[in-house]
């Protein structure tokens, strides 16, 4: 009860019974008062006249007449006969139905609403006092509480219609508790749940669309929005723990062993050069990861400018064609024309040139890579950048896009894992998702955006067959001697020529290659490409 | 050339004044924000680089608007932490001329330095370039060598046109990412690499002095001196 009497719908309920009350009395109260004084009126006209008439039979018969009519008129005890007294100029009674003149009634003509003592009984009385010719006084009232029933029913009246509307408020305060407050109270006890740390849950939404409901929605869009905020950080942190962890316990191991064994100046500067590497390393990890988040808390939705899609595609390919020919790929455009979408150039240049880097990376000599960009029918528009390499195995893809879900991929590396979720995050940003499928052989990486960004971000959705990190030792192999050999040559190093490369340093810009191509080729593979830094 | 370095961390601050004397450049220094505005107001610089968190009240993108709206034209670079895009933006909106993101190596720093610094003393509109025996014509968009005619795609010219602009200075690969192809990222691969061995191949050939030259540990300088 305690409970209730603290809810909003009591306070509602009070609130409207009260007013209810209040507009009752307002109403009654004039009424009541102009029914009383008519009443009163009534009775004094009543009263006037009875004293006329008694003094028109004292005119005509004398004080012995009256007192003779008054007697006979008392003798017949009608109910709720008037007050009659006859007095002498003494005030003493001749004849009427009081034993004596009432103490309180002065002995002057006139009109008086007086309290009396009427047979023991305290009472009020009205009295028209007439004084006769020879100092008789003449006095016809009307004891009041023969009145009180009809007050005693209005007043019963006024009570019962406030009775009946208390109730009915207290009652209507209970139904609007059971059918509002009760949804309110499962928000409250989902939010509760939410604070303790429990993002399972979301607000109970009930058929219709109610304000409650719609409220409902809007709150639990923006619950989505905030966990997948919370998951970006989440990741971010895990990240940040897994991915600098490495390079900054090398860095430490260098300098400290530099520390102790205190080697040549030569070999000194070259361990100092191989730490520098190591911290530019961390840097670009860092960076990655700081653009992500940046991209993924939607601040850069502020910079969406009118942007064709297609020239920004068109220039990506032109920038990785002397990657793609020195490798012996194809790298190909194919659009129909332009693609007006409201966007960000730069991010959707990264985006599609990690797309692209990535398929350059799992492409052997002598394949293709296709970008094309569509303008599809439901105005949305679709990037897809397509290779033939060696794809993902169907067994692979379950595990693969699992691995690729924003918990564990951005433990890649800023080469592919955060490469791959950056893409899959600039499409969010603009409104649409990344879809990764299979391209027969190959992969085939779709961004599918829609060309007015507006409202609700939808979830980022991995669909099954992603092409994630795991792909054939090969490829991985080729990846790592693609960036170890530089702008020499791509193509011709092997698979183990690289299996156990370090770092390497080409033409000042560091290639760091870490981790071992051996008998577990996915785990190994994976491991080559989550450190492969160029 | 003469650097205003206004800078509250000593590491840095050490780091790059001593880089900058060895590279044969007069540096000063100031490592608060009312300093660096009285001597960035009463000297002569040839470029400033300032940081955007400074200590006592005056902020460095306060300083920049305060020296532009007095007519100071000075070049500014400016040095922060704070890499997102919008505060980027706001930086050079507030006046600055390039914006160099912490943690950074010396050799950008400096390449960026001689760039803001040629820009003013070059701004000229010229419609050829020249360097060595390589010329360039920017109205027909024509690349020569002496006498042999070196065919380019559109986007090695542009590449071309921009390290002859800045000949004889180092161009880091940032650089010419956001100058040449307008790419504020990084592409994780060495792509701009290739791009350079490719127009290495067109302009140098086998008989030819060698003019692109890869700079360690910061870029590369198109000159013609030995």
């Amino acid at each position: 009860m305690n409970k209730f009497l603290r809810s909003s719908a009591f306070t509602l309920a009070f609130g409207y019974v009260a007013f209810g009350i209040a507009a009752l009395i307002l109403f009654a109260a004039p009424l009541w008062y102009a029914y009383y004084v008519t009443l009163q009126d009534a009775r004094r006209e009543g009263l006037r006249t009875d004293a006329q008439r008694l003094s028109e039979i004292f005119r005509r018969q004398g004080v012995s007449g009256l007192s003779t009519y008054i007697d006979n008129r008392v003798g017949m005890q009608i109910p709720g006969e008037r007050i009659l007294l006859l007095a002498d100029s003494t005030l003493h009674p001749m004849s009427g139905n009081l034993p004596e003149w009432p103490a309180s009634v002065p002995p002057a003509p006139g009109e008086y609403d007086l309290p009396i003592q009427l047979s023991g009984n305290d009472t009020r009385a009205m009295f028209v006092e007439n004084v006769l010719p020879g100092n008789y006084h003449l006095l016809v009232g009307r004891d009041q509480a023969l009145f009180a029933p009809l007050a005693a029913r209005f007043w019963f009246g006024l009570g019962a219609a406030i009775a009946v509307l208390s109730i009915a408020g207290v009652f209507g305060g209970l139904m609007i508790r059971r059918a509002v407050l009760v949804r309110v109270d499962g928000i409250h006890h989902t939010v509760q749940a939410i604070v303790r740390g429990d993002w399972s849950h979301r607000l109970p939404m009930k058929a219709g669309s109610d304000e409650l409901n719609t409220l409902s929605m809007t709150i639990n869009a923006m619950l989505d929005q905030i966990e997948q905020l919370l998951h970006g950080v989440r990741d971010v942190s895990n990240s940040i723990a897994h991915d600098l962890r490495t390079p900054l316990a090398e860095l430490r191991s260098r300098l400290e062993e530099l520390s102790l064994t205190r080697p040549e100046a030569e070999e000194t500067f070259a361990e100092i050069d191989g730490a520098v590497v190591d911290v530019d390393r961390v840097i670009r990890i860092f960076n990655a990861l700081l653009r992500l988040a940046e991209i993924d808390t939607g601040m850069r939705r502020s910079g969406f400018v009118p942007v064709n899609a297609a020239d920004v595609a068109r220039q990506a390919v032109d920038f990785y064609l002397p990657a793609a020919e020195l490798k012996g790929v194809t790298l190909s455009y194919r659009g129909s024309g332009p693609a007006h979408i409201s966007g960000d150039p730069v991010l959707l240049a990264q985006a599609i040139g990690n797309l692209i880097d990535n398929a350059l990376k799992y492409t052997n000599a002598g394949g293709a890579i296709t970008v094309e960009v569509r303008e599809l029918s439901d105005n949305r528009i679709q990037i897809t950048v397509a290779d033939d390499g060696p794809g993902i195995p169907d067994a692979e893809k379950p595990k693969v896009s699992a691995r690729f879900y924003r918990g564990d991929a951005s433990r890649g590396t800023p080469g592919v894992g955060l490469g791959l979720t950056l893409v899959a995050s600039v499409a969010k940003v603009h409104g649409g998702v990344l879809e990764l499928g299979d391209n027969n052989p190959g992969l085939r990486a779709t961004m599918i955006i829609s060309a007015h960004t507006a409202g609700v971000l939808p979830p980022v959705v991995a669909t099954a067959g992603t092409a994630g990190a795991l792909q054939s030792p090969v490829a991985a192999a080729g990846t790592a001697s693609a960036s170890a050999a530089g702008v020499e040559d791509a193509g011709a190093a092997g698979g183990k020529a690289v299996a156990e490369c370090k770092a390497v340093v080409v033409e000042g810009k560091a290639v760091v290659v870490e981790g071992k191509v051996a008998a577990d080729a996915h785990a190994a593979d994976h491991n080559l490409r989550m450190r492969s830094v160029s | 050339m003469k650097v205003l370095l206004v800078e509250d961390n000593e590491r840095v601050t050490r780091f790059v004044v001593k880089g900058l004397q060895e590279a044969g450049h007069v540096a000063d220094h100031a490592d608060n924000g009312r300093d660096g505005m009285f001597l960035a107001a009463s000297e002569p610089y040839d470029v400033i680089i300032m940081d955007r968190m400074l200590p006592g009240q005056i902020d460095g993108l306060a300083i920049i608007e305060a020296l532009r709206k007095s007519g100071n034209r000075t070049p500014i670079l400016i040095l922060s932490a704070l890499s997102d895009v919008d505060e980027r933006i706001k930086g050079l909106k507030s006046g600055g001329d390039d914006y160099l993101t912490k943690p950074f190596a010396f050799g950008e720093l400096l390449a960026r330095l001689d760039a803001l610094n040629r820009r003013i003393q070059g701004s000229g509109t010229q419609t050829s370039l020249r360097v060595g025996d390589l010329h360039v014509d920017l109205l027909s968009r024509k690349a020569a060598r002496g006498t042999r005619a070196i065919a380019l795609q559109p986007q090695e010219f542009k590449l071309l046109e921009y390290l002859m602009r800045h000949a004889g200075q180092v161009v880091t690969r940032t650089m010419l990412l956001e100058n040449v192809w307008d790419y504020h990222f990084d592409p994780q691969t060495n792509v701009v690499d290739v791009h350079i061995s490719k127009l290495r191949q067109k302009i140098e050939s086998d008989s030819e002095r060698p003019l692109l030259r890869t700079v360690r540990n910061a870029g590369y300088m198109l000159t013609a001196d030995e």
